[in-house]
């Protein structure tokens, strides 16, 4: 098989590396330091040109990163869950300043209780930040989405930061092959980053994110940044042939796998849809005509793709990696709305959380997600949300409840 | 309901005495309403405040637009335009004017459609509280009498508000005391209230994507604050008495807007086109060389924005 053996990470470095990035601001949290690590020992040999800095939070790092693009310099930096929250209100300046950088953040789920394993409550937390959202399911994909993300962040109908988003432990440590791209095609691909609205000199002072009061003025530049995201669907196919044409690989909002007959239709992101594709697989063996819809780009929203993959199924069945407490998944909630105003909506949709932290989803609970999700298009009444939990798994959490309770007082 | 608008200038009492009218009014059984709103916190810059009394629960909430009343805190506010002092006014609405000249003369020289009134309170307070800022238990009782509230309530009122900002019993009881002469002479108005005003469904049109250039929350013009002149902001200015001076350069160090220089012989140069009349150098200077006089309506610096 063609190209080398890395782990998700080093390809997210490699992605930085040929996108000829000026400046990288660091900070360490697992699983995302192997890429800054990375990124820290070429600055340091010379074979890449950018100055890396390391910062003391966070928070200073996506400031420094922010400020840096504002200066017209090309900014990669790379975050996971408590740190990506931390820089939090900084995304919301780095999006209105419409400095293009990009983000890799490794997903992890938030503590409390603190666990380093994946989820997507980090990366969905900055849902509404303005960044644009790239979720990828391969190591391969990491690379190439960082390429595409520089190119679709920099055009002028755009300018807005990315933030490309891979699944903590099951990318970031997960070796596989991945092509490299040559550095002559990718800068065929993506031009120097020229903007036109950034820039620092001395002789042109500017300010930027300037204070704005009684909202009129607040609103147009908070809708610009909309308009912009919704641009992005556009660039996002320019960029995309485009990267197909050079690169020989394609990438579209959705990926639709196996849609063709399909009555039931799974919807999933980032790396467990590898695990879907692979239930549907087997369902299919059985004569179950199942298929999958894998969200790549989250932000902006492809509701139009989104219905036209869906519409007219069966039923839908939405696995969530995430749990909005009180609500339920928050990719349910965003596809439902998209349906509504569908006319050939799906009978039913069904709602199911999984791989909470990290936790496996077996072939078992796929096949369970299948058959009840066939039993609510037959019902026509939708369902959920519906924890992924086993009943061994029941069993082994009460076992350890037992042992963290300890010795009851006075037996 | 009744709606009152309130203009100022930051720390004359503006937001303290909307709520002295929305507690007075309170006091004596109605629904009441008081807000404030301005931008960063800086003495001198426009603020306003509202106050709605009703009879029954009122569904409004912040700015004001259609003012039964309106009360100006400072005069100087008329002429600002980002202020909008007779934004709603029309031939029905009181407007009451902190000023020295006679409501014919506002009238006349403001263009003002509204009925007004005025009174010097600026000098009332300060022969008689001694304080030259503090305005707002004078300007609420002034509003208070205007819309026929209470005395008994406006007292009470100004006691809870002005205990709230911590003053002691006795400037307390100075400012009760100097507000009562206030309400007895301004007369209370009939006001028409409640006059439909017709509603049309605005049209809407959302801007288009612009490119990053014009889209982004950017200035490019540099340096562009000399050209905001905020030397309108001042109700009392800093004047230098040069005998005095010791050229120690303390009131060029305080000053918060850099409009002190100093000249070669250690003389402070006061740009009177910017400085906002905080009087933080009248404050700081150690020999009384600087010492606030009170602007006049109509002479030139005053008329500077």
């Amino acid at each position: 098989m063609a190209g080398e053996m890395m782990t998700g990470n080093l390809a997210a470095a490699w992605g930085a590396r040929l996108a000829d990035v000026d400046y990288v601001p660091a900070f360490p949290i697992t699983p995302q330091t192997e890429i800054v690590e990375a990124l820290a020992k070429w600055c340091e040999s010379g074979v890449m040109a950018a100055r890396f800095v390391t910062l003391d939070s966070e928070h200073s790092m996506m400031t420094a990163a922010g400020a840096a693009a504002a200066t017209g310099a090309r900014v990669f930096t790379a975050t996971s869950s408590q740190g990506l929250l931390y820089a939090m209100e900084v995304l919301y300046s780095i999006s209105g300043w419409r400095t293009p950088l990009v983000l890799v953040n490794v997903s992890r789920a938030l503590a409390a209780p603190i666990t380093l394993e994946s989820d997507h409550n980090d990366v969905l937390a900055a849902r509404d930040s303005g960044f644009l959202q790239i979720h990828a399911e391969t190591c391969q994909e990491v690379l190439d989405s960082i390429l595409m993300a520089y190119r679709i962040a920099e055009d002028e109908r755009v300018m807005l930061p990315v933030i490309v988003n891979l699944d903590g432990f099951y990318l970031s440590f997960t070796r596989e092959p991945v092509i490299l791209p040559d550095p002559e095609q990718v800068k065929q691909f993506l031009p120097p980053f020229q903007p036109a609205h950034l820039g620092f000199k001395a002789s042109s002072p500017h300010a930027l994110g300037v204070a704005v009061l009684g909202g009129v003025t607040y609103s147009y530049f908070r809708h610009q940044m909309h308009l912009a995201s919704f641009n992005a669907l556009a660039v996002h196919q320019e960029a995309a042939a485009d990267f197909a044409r050079i690169f020989g690989r394609r990438y579209d909002f959705l990926e639709g796998y196996r849609l063709d007959g399909a009555e039931d239709v799974l919807v999933m992101t980032n790396a467990f849809a590898s695990k879907g594709k692979a239930a549907v697989d087997a369902a299919r063996a059985e004569g179950r005509r199942v298929g999958l819809l894998r969200l790549r780009v989250i932000r902006p929203w492809p509701a139009d793709a989104i219905c036209q993959a869906l519409r007219g199924r069966r039923a839908v069945a939405v696995l969530d990696q995430n749990l909005s407490p009180g609500q339920g998944g928050i990719l349910f909630q965003e596809i439902a709305a998209s349906l509504y105003h569908e006319p050939v909506r799906p009978r039913a949709l069904c709602s199911f959380i999984g791989g909470l932290g990290g936790k496996n989803i077996s072939e078992g609970e796929f096949r369970a997600i299948f058959e009840q999700t066939a039993e609510a298009g037959v019902r026509g009444k939708g369902m959920g949300p519906v924890l992924l939990y086993t009943k061994t798994e029941h069993r082994e959490m009460t076992e350890l409840q037992m042992l963290a309770a300890g010795p009851i007082a006075g037996s | 309901m009744l709606a009152i608008r309130f203009h100022g200038r930051g720390g004359q009492g503006a937001k303290t005495a909307s709520r002295i009218v929305g507690t007075a009014a309170f006091l004596e059984g109605f629904v009441a309403q008081d807000s404030p709103i301005y931008g960063a916190e800086r003495r001198g810059a426009p603020v306003a405040a509202f106050t709605r009394i009703a009879k029954e629960q009122i569904r409004e909430r912040g700015v004001i637009v259609h003012p039964d009343v309106v009360i100006v805190a400072d005069a100087s506010l008329i002429s600002d335009p980002t202020a909008r002092v007779f934004q709603g006014v029309d031939d029905r609405t009181v407007v009451f004017v902190n000023s020295s000249l006679s409501p014919q003369q506002v009238a006349t020289q403001t263009s003002c459609s509204g009925r007004v009134t005025t009174l010097d309170l600026t000098e009332i307070a300060l022969q008689r509280v001694g304080k030259r800022g503090a305005l707002s238990a004078l300007l609420g009782a002034v509003a208070g009498r205007l819309v026929g509230l209470h005395q008994e309530s406006i007292r009470k009122a100004i006691a809870e508000e002005l205990a709230d900002l911590g003053l002691s019993p006795s400037v307390i009881e100075r400012n009760q005391t100097v507000a009562a002469q206030c309400y007895e002479t301004v007369q209370p108005v009939t006001i028409e209230t409640g006059v439909p005003q017709p509603i049309v469904p605005v049209q809407l049109q959302a801007p288009i994507y612009e490119p990053p250039t014009r889209g982004t929350a950017r200035i490019s013009a540099a340096a562009n604050s000399v050209l905001r002149e905020t030397g309108g902001w001042r109700t009392f200015r800093p004047v230098l008495v040069p005998d005095k001076c010791n050229g120690c350069w303390l009131c060029f160090t305080y000053c918060p807007d850099g409009v002190i220089s100093m000249s070669k012989d250690d003389r402070p140069v006061i740009d009177y086109d910017h400085c906002k009349g905080c009087q933080i150098c009248v404050h700081e200077c150690p020999t009384d060389a600087l010492v606030a006089e009170r602007e006049k309506e109509g002479e030139v610096a005053w008329r500077a924005k």
